[in-house]
């Protein structure tokens, strides 16, 4: 999906945070030993929706070039899978996790480098909750690193 | 991607708000409120009768001596609600513009913004109300001026901006301690009952806050009655000038009166290619061209540079311009992939039509034609024209003089920021102008000498904060400014007293 607005920006970064919030809730079932560490995580998602929407509520203006504000943007190139196949051993869970993270992560960045000059509160915040993800990269990489010891 | 939620799922009846009541006019004549996109009827709405008019005016009236004398932090307190109540209603609303007028979802968010921003700039009233006072300005004499409520404010909405235009009065009028009926565009009604819904839930007194439907006679009824106090208006330069301005002088009403405007956008040569042209796409083609603060001429100014040096600066600037206004994704606007929706009605497609027949008669060259009409999704072309690009245009032809408010762009080419100045002069509206540079140098004379009321430098719509003036010069313009200050000064009267005690 080629990606022109800054709706449509908010718009499908919003769904992919309500999907890993989703998926992360599931997860923590399956595996209630991590399951605090899962749920924390899907609370941080539904914070970073909320943090984008008011971002860009707070400032949407007919000053700024918000219809005209990506080029060459495409949801394709980044191939975000927020859904877990069927009987996955919790290792290659994490991994899709990871997977998943950094992906969303360097949509986040790209956006944000993207809209910068045109609709800089909305970059700032995408940066924000861009630079974050490293942190829940390094959580999720750390928990597979135990199950392999 | 799918078309985002209407939250519009059945044809609505739009009612007038008097007193408190929702009211079904008496009127025979109804109009359809059709989605431009989809031509779907969205509503109906009542062309209300001089006697409704005159009924709103009267409560509001009688409730006007309750309301002044509600204290101005109790006033605010209710603005303080209603804006929360707006934050709420924050997406339906914008939608709902989408539906109504046609505009992008993107625009039509920025719209409720700026309508919330004039509440939350309104609900300072406590202090932006409070008056001035000497002591001693003879011994044992002191002088003090205060300001007072007036009355009744008649506000009358354009189609192009359904939300947002009556929020540039209505908050500062209600704050202050005056009653207004708001006679919204019947081209799209439904924002202004939204918000007489939310003024309702927001607890305001019934009488305050009044809302009717209508067309002429309602103007005509808001006009002559001796119960209005003032009106504030927004609209062509022919009406507000010839009409409101002329007749609220004859009847000694206060007048706000935004009217027309053709915008000018200088690029110099050292301008920022990329953004120049972006911006330049949100100035000539967001709202579909339809706002007062939309680009309507494109000067490529040749400023120190050789004449080989301009050819190809204008060339690349005209290139440029031409390949992103061919890009334009256009269509229903509330799928998230359009950039520019379709125009209010048919109607002002078909005018616009014949406008950019004209230019092609006048001698100028048609550079991307919009009656070729592309769009996202199968929707009916009744109301959509793609963007249109002319070069070749002289200040003299129609199109370069006169607003089009339409997606049409007419590119000029002029030697040095002198002349472009001076082509700016020679046009009679003075609304806004902005210039893309980043030479200091010019931009400070073009600052400084331009007779324009909203200049932009490296912005294409050039669109004042709440707490800043709106401002507008010769035919763009009648009456008094609104904004912050302005408004205060509007919609209350001084009163100056000096005290002595024996």
């Amino acid at each position: 999906m080629e990606i022109v607005t800054a709706s449509a920006a908010v718009g499908y970064i919003g769904k992919v945070e309500e999907n890993s919030a989703k998926l992360y809730e599931d997860i923590a079932q399956k595996h209630p030993k991590d399951g605090e560490t899962f749920l924390s995580l899907a609370k941080e998602n539904r914070r970073n929706k909320k943090s984008i929407q008011y971002a860009y509520q707070g400032v949407i203006s007919d000053k700024l070039e918000a219809c005209f504000c990506f080029d060459n943007f495409d949801t394709d190139n980044y191939s975000i899978k927020t859904e877990l196949p069927e009987g996955i051993t919790y290792p290659d869970a994490l991994r899709k996790l990871i997977d998943m993270e950094e992906k969303t992560q360097k949509f986040l960045l790209d956006a944000a480098k993207q809209s910068k000059s045109l609709v800089p509160d909305v970059s700032w915040i995408f940066e924000r909750v861009g630079k974050k993800r490293t942190e829940r990269i390094a959580k999720l990489r750390l928990m597979l690193d135990k199950i392999a010891k | 991607m799918t078309i985002l939620e209407e939250p519009i799922k059945e044809v609505l009846t739009i009612k007038n708000y008097i007193g408190g009541e929702w009211v079904e006019s008496k009127s025979e004549k109804i109009l359809d409120v059709i989605n431009p996109a989809t031509q779907k009827v969205l509503a109906k709405v009542p062309v209300s009768t001089r006697g409704e008019i005159d009924e709103a005016v009267k409560v509001a009236k009688e409730t006007f001596p309750m309301w002044r004398n509600t204290t101005p932090v109790a006033r605010v307190r209710y603005l303080f609600r209603l804006k929360e109540l707006m934050e709420e209603a924050f997406e339906e609303v914008s939608r709902v513009q989408t539906m109504e007028h046609g505009k992008t979802i993107d625009e039509s968010r920025g719209e409720t913004r700026r309508g919330i921003e004039m509440v939350e700039v309104a609900t300072g009233i406590p202090s932006l109300m409070q008056g001035q006072l000497l002591e001693d300005i003879a011994v044992g004499i002191d002088e003090f001026a205060y300001r007072q409520p007036i009355g009744v404010f008649g506000i009358i909405g354009p189609f192009n901006f359904p939300f947002m235009v009556p929020l540039w009065f209505a908050p500062f009028a209600v704050a202050c301690g005056n009653c207004i009926v708001v006679k919204p565009s019947s081209e799209d009604p439904i924002s202004q009952t939204k918000i007489a819904e939310l003024a309702e839930e927001a607890g305001i007194p019934p009488g305050v806050w009044n809302v009717v439907n209508g067309g002429r006679d309602v103007v005509t009824g808001m006009l002559e009655h001796p119960g209005i106090d003032g009106i504030c208006f927004v609209g062509s330069t022919r009406v507000g000038r010839d009409v409101i301005y002329r007749k609220c002088g004859e009847t000694g009403k206060r007048v706000i009166a935004q009217c027309g405007a053709k915008n000018f956008v200088l690029v110099m040569p050292d301008a920022n290619l990329d953004r120049t042209i972006r911006s330049c796409m949100t100035s000539f083609y967001g709202n579909t061209g339809q706002r007062c603060l939309s680009g309507g001429n494109l000067v490529i100014v040749g400023e120190g540079l050789k004449e080989h040096e301009f050819n190809a600066f204008y060339e690349k600037i005209v290139n440029a311009f031409v390949k992103a206004a061919s890009e334009i994704r256009v269509g229903y606007a509330l799928d998230e992939r359009v950039q520019m929706g379709p125009l209010r009605d048919k109607e002002k497609k078909q005018r616009l039509v014949g406008l950019v027949q004209k230019g092609v008669d006048e001698g100028a060259k048609l550079m991307l034609d919009g009656r070729n009409i592309k769009l996202i999704g199968d929707w009916p072309h009744d109301a959509f024209l793609n963007p249109s690009v002319f070069t070749e245009v002289t200040p003299d032809m129609y199109i370069a003089k006169e607003e089009l408010f339409g997606p049409i762009a007419n590119i000029m080419r002029v030697k040095t920021l002198d002349k472009a100045i001076e082509i700016i002069h020679n046009n009679p509206y003075g609304n806004a102008s902005s210039i893309f540079t980043q030479n200091g140098k010019w931009t400070r004379k073009f600052v400084h000498e331009v007779k324009i009321g909203n200049v932009g430098i490296n912005i294409g719509i050039v669109a004042p904060m709440a707490f800043f003036p709106f401002a507008g010069m010769k035919q763009s313009f009648y009456g008094v400014l609104h904004g912050q200050k302005e408004s205060i000064d509007f919609f209350t009267d001084r009163k100056v007293v000096i005290q002595r005690w024996f």
